[in-house]
Formats: structure tokens, sequence, C-alpha cells
């Protein structure tokens, strides 16, 4: 099998994307002439986002750098995070907690997305990453009548995806994985909220909860280093992470105490070191309901951007300094997607997609298709 | 800030205990607003293609007049439905083919200079233009062939592109009036989308309570205020007067900025009355709605103290104090509205706000 991966012009993935289509709107949609009359077509940079319909259908949506809709996919249920192969030949959609469901789809070939199905005992937490060579995928998930959170590992290169095992996560929730730039050690964010599939998304250990930050050795599964938050903060649920240009995570937690408290949000991870917590300055602390929708790097990793959907603010640092350089107003803002040198895309729930080039210059909207709701979370296709 | 954290604070502590029937409020907005303005856009729509036909075979003022009088009303009813982002306005992509919005990187234009270059006959026709890019088929499409960006009608005028420009302009005010009626109708067919809207219950599968209805209806009138502040308003704002733009207003280059901005938010609030949700808001609650009433006619002042033209007046005077002062009002009006009421009926938020991961 050879694992070459061959250079696809983008009117021949627009042209296999056709058929993934769930509605009939890319014959019209501007995509087929957006991008196939765009003079540099090859050089598109391309996003990938989950998405609700109006009419309550669910899907993922790829989009082109002015938030142009190229291609829909349907989905069996709502979806999440998406893991997008290193080389873009491929990515895979995961459910939304407890889903049971991920779609692989390799846009690059003709064929129809592939459905994984989790494994009995176990379901998916809504995030995963590839292995650096592309050929495995590392999907977080639920064995829930232990309460333990779990690492599937998934072979993608044959036809067919395979499950050939899985790690300890050595924590509760395990929420958001990424590779470090090792290309060796796993970054697990264990989120500590235990659920259950027959008691649904209900949280059922709030007093207990003790979320930490893994780091993992993908070939052995051996816990590396785990780093947890002091104790008065044992309820900041660390759910999802950004890798900066130092290789550092940072990580954007939930609170799950009382509203009344403004506990620090992100803090910035290394596997050899204490955790970092930043600061946010009053009143845009005490305006975001303790609750960090997505942290992500712009292109350079200089800059770290997390969204702040229930304030309606995505915020902003410098990663070498940890210095907080200001917050912008995107309402129901939550996915964050690197775009250029260094800006960043950001998906609402109302159907924007707006752009921030400067952290000092308000977002500016580059689209809003109608009847569509961004859900969490935007990703790069890296292509 | 401080009105944030309070206005937060209502949405928690306002919850009511018992499910409220939403369908009454639903209904209401049905007959009393939407249905009417979707009757009016259609009629103003449908007046378009004669007014194209006019202007084309005779450029004469009056038929220029005419011209522009009938893309101005149709323009002012498609302000007060655009926000209708539920049912029928968004089948077949709708919306979207009415007019393309928002456009700051001018795709439409490209794809506009694209279509002259080559001389598509594909536009020449509306059965042909609506599988045409949708950025090229509607109202803002008919603006960029039909304006010059002094806003001077060139529809009609003697240039080599005339009998081309006009084709191309009937097709899209045929266009435009075909789907105003096609809407208009859908909104009246009672076993249409309206039946879906209103029984909402565990058989539904799209709404399972009235409640998820009047969530998705609300988000709706919540996401128009969005709109109209951060979409139409801001971009021309800019970062500061030096750097205002004021051809970033919707539909300034047809001289109608005001007139839509003003038509937007008539539509929003007359919305928002039709719901008459008094009764169903606990008293606590009832300054909400004169506070709205303020507000919007704040608003509406402020609109109509602009000297239009607003592409060519735009920086003059205090105009551009006024439109930031206007940018205020309207996130006041949507904090009152998403966080405020919604906070007082019981109804969800965003999307990406409610029960999160």
């Amino acid at each position: 099998m050879s694992r070459t991966f061959k250079t696809v012009s983008r009117r021949s993935f627009l042209a296999a994307m056709g058929s993934l289509a769930a509605a009939p709107v890319f014959s019209r949609s501007t995509l087929a002439e957006s991008l196939l009359n765009r003079e540099a077509a090859d050089g598109v940079p391309l996003f990938a986002s989950a998405f609700r319909k109006a009419d309550g259908a669910f899907g993922i949506g790829i989009v082109d750098d002015l938030g142009q809709i190229l291609a829909q996919i349907s989905l069996p249920g709502r979806g999440h995070g998406i893991a997008v192969a290193p080389d873009g030949s491929r990515f895979v959609a995961f459910a939304r907690r407890p889903g049971t469901f991920a779609v692989v789809v390799r846009p690059f070939e003709d064929s129809r997305p592939e459905l994984i199905t989790s494994q009995p005992g176990r379901h998916f937490y809504g995030h995963g990453c590839f292995s650096a060579d592309g050929r495995l995928l590392y999907a977080v998930e639920n064995d829930f009548r232990a309460a333990r959170g779990v690492i599937g590992i998934y072979d993608m290169s044959g036809g067919e995806t395979r499950r050939i095992g899985e790690f300890e996560t050595n924590g509760i929730g395990p929420h958001d994985i990424l590779l470090s730039p090792d290309r060796l050690t796993l970054v697990v964010a264990n989120g500590g909220i235990e659920t259950r599939p027959d008691t649904g998304r209900e949280k059922l250990n709030l007093d207990t909860m003790a979320p930490s930050v893994v780091f993992i050795d993908s070939r052995s599964g051996d816990l590396l280093a785990q780093h947890a938050l002091d104790k008065d903060l044992h309820q900041l649920s660390l759910r999802h992470m950004a890798l900066d240009a130092q290789g550092r995570v940072w990580v954007g937690g939930q609170f799950e105490g009382s509203l009344d408290e403004v506990p620090p949000l992100v803090g910035v991870f290394s596997r050899d070191g204490a955790p970092q917590l930043t600061a946010i300055p009053d009143p845009v602390a005490s305006g975001l309901r303790n609750y960090i929708g997505s942290v992500t790097a712009n292109a350079g990793g200089d800059v770290i951007a997390a969204s702040a959907p229930r304030g309606g603010q995505t915020l902003f640092w410098n990663s070498a300094t940890c210095a907080y350089l200001g917050a912008r107003t995107v309402p129901d803002g939550c996915g964050v997607a690197p775009i250029d040198q260094g800006s960043f895309l950001i998906s609402d729930g109302n159907g924007a997609l707006s752009l921030v080039a400067d952290p000092a210059a308000p977002a500016e909207i580059l689209a809003r298709p109608p009847g569509i709701a961004w859900d969490n979370h935007l990703f790069t296709l890296g292509l | 800030m401080r009105f944030w954290v309070l206005a937060a604070f209502a949405v928690f502590s306002a919850v009511p205990a018992s499910a409220a029937d939403f369908n009454p409020p639903i209904a209401r907005m049905i007959s009393n607003y939407i249905q009417p303005a979707m009757a009016e856009f259609a009629t103003t729509a449908d007046r378009l293609p004669d007014a194209v036909t006019s202007v084309c075979s005779d450029a004469s003022p009056s038929a220029v007049a005419g011209f522009r009088t009938a893309y101005a009303d149709t323009l002012a009813a498609f302000s007060r439905i655009h926000f209708l982002r539920l049912g029928p306005l968004l089948e077949d992509d709708r919306l979207s083919r009415l007019a393309f919005l928002p456009d700051p990187r001018g795709i439409a234009q490209r794809q506009i200079r694209k279509i002259y270059a080559k001389k598509d006959a594909g536009v020449g026709a509306a059965e042909s233009l609506r599988d045409k890019s949708v950025a090229v088929q509607g109202l803002t499409a008919l603006q960029l062939i039909a304006f010059d960006k002094e806003s001077e009608v060139v529809l009609g005028r003697a240039d080599a592109d005339r009998d081309f420009t006009c084709a191309y302009a009937l097709a899209i005010a045929r266009n435009v009036a075909a789907i105003a009626d096609d809407v208009a109708a859908d909104w009246e067919d009672k076993d249409g989308f309206q039946s879906v809207l209103l029984s909402g219950g565990p058989q539904n599968d799209r709404y399972r309570s009235s409640q998820e209805a009047m969530e998705s209806v609300f988000n709706a009138l919540v996401t128009g205020l969005i709109i109209v502040r951060d979409q139409d308003l801001l971009p021309a704002l800019g970062a500061s007067e030096a750097k205002a733009r004021p051809n970033r207003f919707p539909f300034s280059r047809s001289a109608n900025s005001i007139q839509y901005l003003s038509g937007e938010l008539h539509g929003l609030q007359d919305a928002v009355t039709s719901l008459e949700l008094e009764d169903m808001t606990p008293s606590d609650f009832h300054w909400i709605f004169a506070a709205l009433d303020f507000e919007f006619g704040n608003a509406q002042k402020l609109l109509s103290e602009l000297e239009p033209p607003l592409r060519q007046t735009f920086g003059q005077g205090e105009s551009y104090s006024q439109v930031t002062v206007l940018a205020i009002t309207l996130q006041s009006i949507r904090d009152t509205m998403a966080l405020e009421l919604a906070g007082a009926l019981g109804l969800a938020g965003g999307f990406n706000s409610l029960d999160g991961d």
C-alpha cells in the first residue's frame, strides 16, 4: 500500500466533495463560483465545523477563507470536534458527548464518508487527534461502567478503520486531546466530570471532581506527567487546549462552582513545569460566566485566542509573555481557527464567520449563511 | 458592564416554574406581522420587472424615477422580512438568492465582472439565472448593475452593455418577484411551515415544545438586531472616524441605507410587538416593553436626523457620532431582548451558550 500523498487540485477536491454534499446547494452555492473562479484556487485555506441547521439537521460544513460554505456532510447526530490528518487527506468528525459515532471523510477520494461506532461500553467525548504519520487516530472515550477515561486507538492505514487498542487517560471525562510537537507525546485534558449514558449529560461528581492535564507516551500509553490545579480550583473543568510556539499547552476551563466566584479560566501547562494561570482583567472576567469554549493558537503560535460564548467575547494573549491582549465581542462566538499569518476566524451560533485580524479592531463579519448555527469548534483543514 | 452583570443575573433568577404555552404569541406574530410583511414584500417585488422593462425601453426621467422607486420600495419591504430566518426564507437558498449579505470582500462584484467579461447569456433569463451563484441573483446584484458609485441609475443608459444589462436586470427582477411570491405563499399555507412552528410538542421532530418554537423565533429577532448593529453599522463606522467607510452601509450604492436600516428596526420592533408578550411576562419585568419602545424610538430618531444619501454625506456634521450612539442604542436593545426579556420568559439563549462542552 502506497503511503504517498497525492497532490490533488482544488477542482478535483470540490468535484469529490460534491458527492458528499448533504443538500443541493453546491451547484448554486458561491463555492462553485467563488472558489473555482478564484484566481488562485489551489492556495485557498479551508475550514470545517459542525453545525445545526434551522430544520434541526446536523452536519459538517466546509468553508473557505471568505466564509462561504463549499460543501456539507450530513451527520447522524450533533457533532463536536474534528481530527484532521497531518497531510490533510482525511478528517474525522466526532459526535458530541455522549455520542457513539464518528465519521471519516476522505475528501480527495470519491468515496462516501465512513461511519465508525464506538465499541460496546464506550462512547466518544467529542475530540481526537492523529499520530504524526497519520496512520493512527486517538479518540477520547468514556469507559462508563468504570468511570474511567480512555484513549481509543484506531488504525487508519487500511481501507477501513479498525480499533486496535486503548490507553488510560488517568482521569475522568477526558475532553480535548492533542499531539505535542515532539510527535510522540499525547496531551489530554481530563475534564474531571463524570457522566453516564443512562443519565445523559447530567454531571454526577461535581463535589469530588479532579480535572488534570496529562502527558502520555503514545507508544506505550505510559503516564509521563500529570498536572492538577490547586484544590480550591478543583471545579475548574480543564477541557480545551492549544499549543503555542514554545510547545506549551494553553488550556481553557469551565468552572462548575458558584457563579458568584470569578476564578481564572485559562492556564499554561508544560510537561515538566508547574501550571501557570493567566489573569483576565475585570470587568471582562466577570462577564464570561466562567466558561471558555475553545482555545486556539494563531499560525505562528505567538497569539492565543480563547472564546467565551456565554460572555459573547473572544480573548487574546501574547503566548510568549502571557500578557493579556484584549477581547473582541462576537455574540455566541465559540469556534476559533487560525487564518492568514496572525488572524483568527471565529464561528458563532448565529451563523456568522468573523475575522479578527487585530485584537484592537472590531471583528469583521465575512459571511452569515442563513439557517446555520455553527457548533463549538472550527478547524483548519491544513491543506 | 454593571448593567451587563445585573442583566445576566436576571436571566438566572427569573425562570418561570411552569411550562408556558407559547403557541398563542407565535400565532399572533404569524398573522399580524409575518404574513402581512411577506405579502407587502411580494407586492412590491412584483412591480420590479415592469419598472426594469420601462427604464430599459426608454430611460426617461420618469422611467428612471419609477425604477428607483420600485427598487427602493422592494428593498424597504425586504428590510422588514430578511431577519425571519425560519422555514420558507431558508428553503432553496431563497434568502441568499434575494440578497447576498454580508459581502465585505466583494464576491458578488467579482463574479459579476466575470459574467460581463464572458457575456454569460445564462444571466439573461430568470430560469437560467437561478442556477448561477446565489451572489449574482438578487437585490444586491441588481444594485451593482443598475446603479453607479455615485448612486445614479445607469440601467437603460445607452452604452455598449445596455441590452445585456437590461436582460440581466429583468431576470433578477423576475427571480426576486418569483421568490417573494413563493415565500409569501408558503407562509400563508396552513399545512406548511406554520403548522410545524405551531405544533411544538413530543410528536414534532423539529420543535419538542412550544417553548423551543418560541426560542427559534426569538433567536431570529435577536440575530436580526445583531445584524443591524454588527453587520450593517460597525463596518461603516470602522475603527475610528478617520477610518469610516460609508460605502459599507447596506445598500448605500443605491442611496437606500437610511431607509433600509429604518425598515429593519421598524420590522424588528413590529415583530416583537406582534407577539404581545406582556401577559406572559412576570409583572416585575413589564418595564421591558416600555424600555424597548423607548429605545427603538431613539434609534429611529437618530436615523431620521441623518442626511441621505449616507454614502455621500456620512462624516459631515454630527453624523459619525450619531451613528456611534445608534450602535450603542442597538446594543442596549439587544441586551434588553436577549438577556432581560428572554430571561423573564425563561427562554434559552444562543446555541453555543447553552449546555456547553
